[in-house]
């Protein structure tokens, strides 16, 4: 018998078949709203568990025979990030099916792929088993290049075909680090890719050589390249804007609501506990790279002329932050990073939307294409501006919370990270300023072209969409608590294994 | 006191607008009702909580409770109300409830009315949240939030076009409006402006914040670390940390002069001035309020707020800012012919006159001086703002000083009203401002004989900035209301406000008068102005140059606007040629605007993001190439992801070379085989 977090693995995959079968073909996009539904259901109870009764511990552990030649097991259970990750998926993946709800090109196979999607993001959320990780890191591409590469625009193939090469060569160190891992820890009294096991081996990754140098050093960059590609950080990030730009709208929220926290995930989960005296000596250069990704994202998302890219490159912006706050070594720092990822997924998912709203109606995404469409448009002016606020970080709204805790982390925290926190509050200036000039050119202002004041306001299925993403962001604003003592004990275990392994 | 009243008179205008702003769009007058209503209801609870504090004299914490716990700090949502703090909280709802009222008459035949009450409510929630907040974060979460009701209704005829494009505004604009960007003047470029150059300062609040926070942190502080009553054990602390080679004084510096810089944002400090005079792009109602006791009045409040934490270097920062300000703004004003601007111009101006009095230090009675004129400054600039939108109401959106004059007539309770002020702002004997001006000016003073040296700096800037405040206040309400009408038409259908809009303004001008401020000396001892023989005498050497330099400036005014003008002399007009190179500097604003627009919109927002986006995905060719169907993309080898296309192509080249070699062709697979036994037989028996 499979347990709650297996079933999110499972049913998602078992529904995805179904879709395919011709005579249920019809119920395709209710089996999407029930797969990401149940996804949801399982996350929130795991969340709300950990969040009630805080701790660093897996819960609804649960393991299945696998492979005992490599000591692979199908091993699920969630902590605080991983609730907090699967519940994310879950309700992203359910308000991408909203906003696909009326796909017309082979819905079945669409919404196949997308709980093919979901099935495989879960697998990384919850896996505890490094390989079934591993596994589900690189299957969740084969339903996104098909996602971007059959449903996308003009020039869907170079973005779908540029997004896998660029992610499978980011993550291929990942498996030959998977083949030293399984040696030596065959060699070291049975081979294991139990997670926790091998987080508890950090001295022998330092110990143990491989081609002259210590697995961890290795193994480190390994992950960390595969993350940082996901993630995305500059300069690896310039797949990211291609694959938006040519993804429908759903495909869109898709990627950013959830794909690119398995960067994160990765990061907090692989990279740092498994090698963490060498999290802790990259920092600073990870901070670096982190503000970097802050500041050129957010400067060239300025310099945009397309709405997607624009967004898009907010997201490369923002997720700096998460990758400066866990850099940072701080628990603020690295809880910022972890809600930023959260309340990322919430913000850019509505962005998105709304760009999607616009563009079904006027066609095109140029940002000067438009203007004062909050006359015929009012719900959307104000949607758009209230996701674009709580993506500018706006106190009381989500964005604020990670973005204010990484600055508490990196101002707290030792070397150039105060220094370079400083500089990170520019941003703070140039989000706003790209955003609320992207909502002025957009909604404010005489119309910019007649047959615009034509235009319907957000229909009923839209509002489904973006409008529990905003309430989402006020309430994580207002009330972040539950979230973050969700993840705070992870934090916590997190650095305390990094801090202790410099001693 | 009650535990929950604090909470009452900061969350009732939250409820306020959460009322309003579920009303039908259609019911504006039930909106503007219910509004003023809450409102009052927040100014009596206020009122109440005054009573009580100064009574006692204390601080009172109100409830707080932790938002985030995080191990080694916390951050706090909570109230406490001082002396300060309630008065505060008693003019922002006093003012707040008299401009919606005044409002309802204002925008009786506006479309967007019902608008109105609800980000009005929101705005006034967030000013007293800044003001009755117990920590600095929440201070800075309010204080964002300040900024985003400012952004609400600076914009709130967000459909309106730039000024350039704008055929009303063409009609009616003054002749001469130099400085003024006209392509970028609208009601959302100028939200736009004021949120972002806010968010400027903001960027400086933060860091301040991090040197606080970091401050704590290092000398091993626990808990609710950035509240207000812990300031002073920061400035203990800082005598005894070092971190990351800065010592602890310097980074008390740091942590003050950041905060600061929030509050140069917020209450329009040179450089950061140029949002305010833009955003009278939105109805005057609110640029009365956000001119007298939200907004512009946080950062002055701010920095009185965290005043025990500022050392000597950083109050000296604080003093010149104010006192370049205040003079700067004041020669701007001089020559300015739009009704609003130079009302705008004057609030930076005093503002600049706030933070020399902060910047004097508490024990020449700087602090007291500074927060004194900060409230009765909020008093009368509402009230000049409530007429001048009378005015504006009765000329139709007409702005132009040059077409006004002779308005007593036939609006006569807006004359007299505004005199008051007028005389108020200008520091007249018996009115509001001569009591809070000669408070600063007598501070500074004091500041400038014990410290010597630059000291003097602050003080005589503002003594200028005076002298000039009496010139153009005057000359302003000459130009409107005296003399004899310029436009008859103008005249003749101008009127008074009607109804309770007429009352408002009754209502306030008493609070001009230096009466209920000096009554038994109440706000001086609430703000606890020290009292000591050198400070009687500073005030007593103020109080004669204050009025030397009033009789001046109004002298001036009234030769050149008044006495030339009844004999049809342009002596105005030939000083303004005399003067030409100053005239024509701050005629054009002394080029600040044009120089950030061209630095920041132009250069940096433009240019350098541009360039940030052409460097990272290409050429705009390539990037429409990547719109289009088709195969053909440009190369763009200089840019990041068009250097990594060509990596793809170099290797997607060699791979199609390599494919030769098992194209099936015999040549090459002799070639291929002779090449390899070459290298052998080399590799084996030549070498």
């Amino acid at each position: 018998m499979i347990g709650p977090l297996a079933a999110t693995v499972a049913a998602p995959l078992a529904l995805a078949l179904a879709a395919l079968v011709p005579p249920l073909r019809p119920l395709a996009r209710w089996f999407a709203v029930l797969g990401s539904a149940l996804t949801l259901g399982v996350g929130a109870f795991a969340f709300a568990d950990l969040a009630a009764r805080p701790g660093a511990d897996l819960r609804l552990v649960e393991s299945h025979p696998w492979s005992t030649t490599f000591g692979a097991s199908l091993a699920f259970g969630v902590d605080g990030l991983g609730a907090a990750m699967l519940t994310l998926s879950g309700l992203i993946t359910l308000v991408a099916t909203i906003a696909a709800f009326r796909e017309s090109r082979r819905p079945h196979a669409y919404h196949a792929l997308v709980l093919t999607l979901l099935a495989a993001t879960n697998a990384v959320f919850t896996a505890t088993d490094l390989l079934v990780f591993y596994v589900a890191w690189e299957a969740l591409l084969v339903p996104m290049l098909a996602l971007i590469g059959l449903w996308g625009g003009e020039q869907r193939r170079y973005a779908a075909i540029k997004f896998v090469v660029y992610t499978l060569a980011g993550s291929v160190a990942m498996l030959l680090l998977l083949i030293v891992i399984a040696n030596t820890t065959a060699a070291n009294g049975g081979a294991t890719f139990d997670l926790p096991r091998l987080a508890s081996m950090a001295p022998v990754w330092a110990s143990t050589t491989v081609l002259g140098a210590p697995i961890a050093r290795f193994g480190f960059v390994a992950v960390l390249l595969a993350c940082l590609v996901k993630l995305p950080a500059v300069p690896l990030h310039t797949w990211l804007p291609h694959a938006h730009v040519q993804a429908p709208t759903a495909v869109s929220v898709l990627l950013a609501g959830v794909l690119l926290k398995l960067g994160v995930y990765g990061l907090y989960r692989i990279a740092w506990p498994l090698f963490p005296a060498e999290a802790l000596a990259w920092s600073p250069a990870l901070g670096v790279l982190g503000l970097v990704s802050i500041l050129w994202g957010a400067f060239t998302a300025l310099g945009q002329t397309d709405l997607k890219r624009l967004v898009a490159y907010s997201s490369v912006s923002h997720m700096g932050f998460c990758l400066f706050g866990l850099a940072s070594g701080t628990v603020a720092g690295a809880l910022g990073g972890a809600v930023q990822a959260v309340t990322h997924g919430f913000s850019s998912a509505a962005l998105f939307l709304l760009v999607g709203v616009v563009y079904d109606r006027a066609h095109h995404r140029r940002v000067d294409g438009f203007g004062g469409l909050a006359g015929p448009m009012p719900r959307f002016a104000w949607l758009l501006l209230f996701a674009s606020l709580a993506s500018a970080g706006l106190p009381g709204l989500g964005g604020f919370v990670g973005e204010f805790l990484v600055f508490a982390g990196g101002f707290t925290a030792n070397g150039s990270f105060p220094a370079m926190t400083a500089a990170a509050t520019v941003s703070v200036v140039l989000a706003a300023a790209y955003l609320l000039w992207t909502v002025k050119r957009v909604a404010y202002g005489p119309l910019g072209d007649p047959q615009h004041g034509t235009f319907a306001d957000c229909d009923r299925r839209e509002r489904l969409a973006i409008v529990p993403l905003c309430a989402l962001l006020l309430v994580v604003g207002v009330w972040p608590k539950p979230l973050v003592d969700a993840l705070r004990p992870v934090c916590e275990a997190l650095l305390t294994n990094v801090h202790g392994a410099a001693r | 006191m009650p535990n929950w009243l604090p909470l009452f008179v900061w969350l009732v205008p939250l409820s306020a607008a959460l009322v309003t702003g579920r009303l039908p769009w259609r019911s504006a007058g039930a909106a503007h009702g219910i509004a003023t209503g809450m409102l009052a209801a927040t100014t009596a609870l206020a009122v109440w909580m005054t009573s009580i504090v100064l009574r006692s004299g204390g601080t009172f914490a109100g409830p707080h409770f932790d938002w985030l716990d995080l191990g080694s700090f916390s951050l706090g949502v909570g109230v406490m109300v001082d002396p300060m703090a309630a008065i505060m909280a008693v003019i922002v709802g006093l003012l707040a409830t008299l401009v919606m009222a005044f409002n309802a008459w204002y925008m009786h035949d506006e479309p967007k009315a019902a608008r109105f009450p609800w980000q009005f409510c929101f705005f006034v929630f967030a000013m007293l949240g800044v003001v009755l907040s117990d920590n600095l974060f929440l201070s800075f979460c309010c204080w964002e939030l300040v900024g985003l009701g400012s952004y609400l209704l600076i914009g709130f005829w967000f459909d309106r076009p730039a000024a350039s494009a704008d055929p009303e505004y063409q009609a009616t604009k003054n002749p001469d409006p130099r400085g003024v960007l006209e392509h970028l003047l609208s009601p959302a470029h100028a939200q736009l402006k004021a949120f972002v150059m806010n968010r400027v300062g903001d960027a400086g609040f933060l860091i301040g914040i991090g040197a606080l926070l970091s401050l704590m942190v290092t000398a091993g502080e626990h808990g609710s670390v950035l509240d207000f009553v812990r300031l002073p054990g920061a400035a203990a602390a800082a005598q005894s940390t070092t971190f990351l080679g800065l010592s602890g004084g310097q980074l008390l510096t740091l942590a003050a002069l950041g905060i600061f810089c929030g509050a140069v944002g917020k209450s329009a400090q040179f450089p950061l001035h140029t949002w305010l005079p833009d955003a009278m792009q939105g109805p005057t109602t609110a640029s009365s309020i956000i001119h007298a006791a939200t907004m512009v009045a946080a950062g002055v409040f701010l920095v009185a707020r965290c005043y025990a934490m500022f050392p000597a270097d950083a109050l000296a920062v604080v003093g010149w800012t104010g006192g370049i300000t205040c003079l700067f703004a004041a020669t701007i004003a001089c020559v300015q012919w739009d009704l609003k601007a130079v009302l705008a111009y004057s609030t930076v101006s005093q503002l600049g006159l706030m933070f020399v009095g902060l910047g004097a230090g508490d024990e020449h009675g700087g602090r007291a001086a500074g927060i004194a004129h900060l409230f009765t400054h909020a008093t009368f600039k509402c009230l000049l703002f409530l007429c001048a939108g009378a005015v504006i109401h009765a000329a139709n959106g007409l702005q132009d000083l040059h077409r006004m004059g002779g308005l007593r007539r036939t609006m006569p309770v807006t004359a007299w009203c505004s005199l008051i002020a007028v005389l108020a702002i200008a520091g007249a004997p018996a009115f509001s401002g001569f009591y809070s001006k000669d408070a600063v000016i007598a501070a500074a003073l004091a500041h400038a004989t014990a410290a010597g040296g630059a000291a003097w700096g602050p003080f005589l800037l503002a003594a200028a900035g005076s002298l000039l405040t009496s010139f153009y206040m005057l000359r302003w309400w000459i130009r409107v209301f005296a003399g004899e009408p310029r436009d008859d038409s103008l005249v003749e259908h101008a009127h008074d406000p009607a109804g309770a809009a007429k009352w408002v303004l009754i209502a306030l001008a008493p609070f001009a008068l230096s009466l209920p401020w000096t009554t038994g000396d109440w706000l001086d001892r609430a703000l606890r102005a020290p009292h000591a023989e050198h400070l009687h005498a500073a005030h007593g050497q103020a109080v004669v140059l204050a009025s030397a330099l009033l009789l001046a400036g109004a002298a001036a005014a009234l030769f050149l606007y008044w006495w030339a003008v009844r004999r049809d002399r342009d002596t105005a007009g030939a000083l303004a040629s005399r003067l030409r190179p100053l005239h024509r500097g701050a005629q054009e604003l002394w080029g600040i605007d044009r120089l950030q627009d061209l630095v920041f919109t132009r250069g940096l927002g433009r240019w350098f993001a541009g360039r940030c986006a052409r460097v990272d995905l290409g050429s705009p060719s390539r990037l429409r190439a990547l719109d289009e169907a088709g195969d053909r993309r440009a190369a763009d080898p200089l840019s990041l992801d068009g250097a990594i296309d060509g990596l793809g192509r170099f290797f997607g080249g060699l791979a199609r070379r390599g494919a030769v070699l098992h194209g099936g062709r015999t040549g090459a697979y002799l070639a291929f085989v002779a090449i390899v036994v070459g290298a052998g037989l080399w590799w084996s028996v030549l070498r």
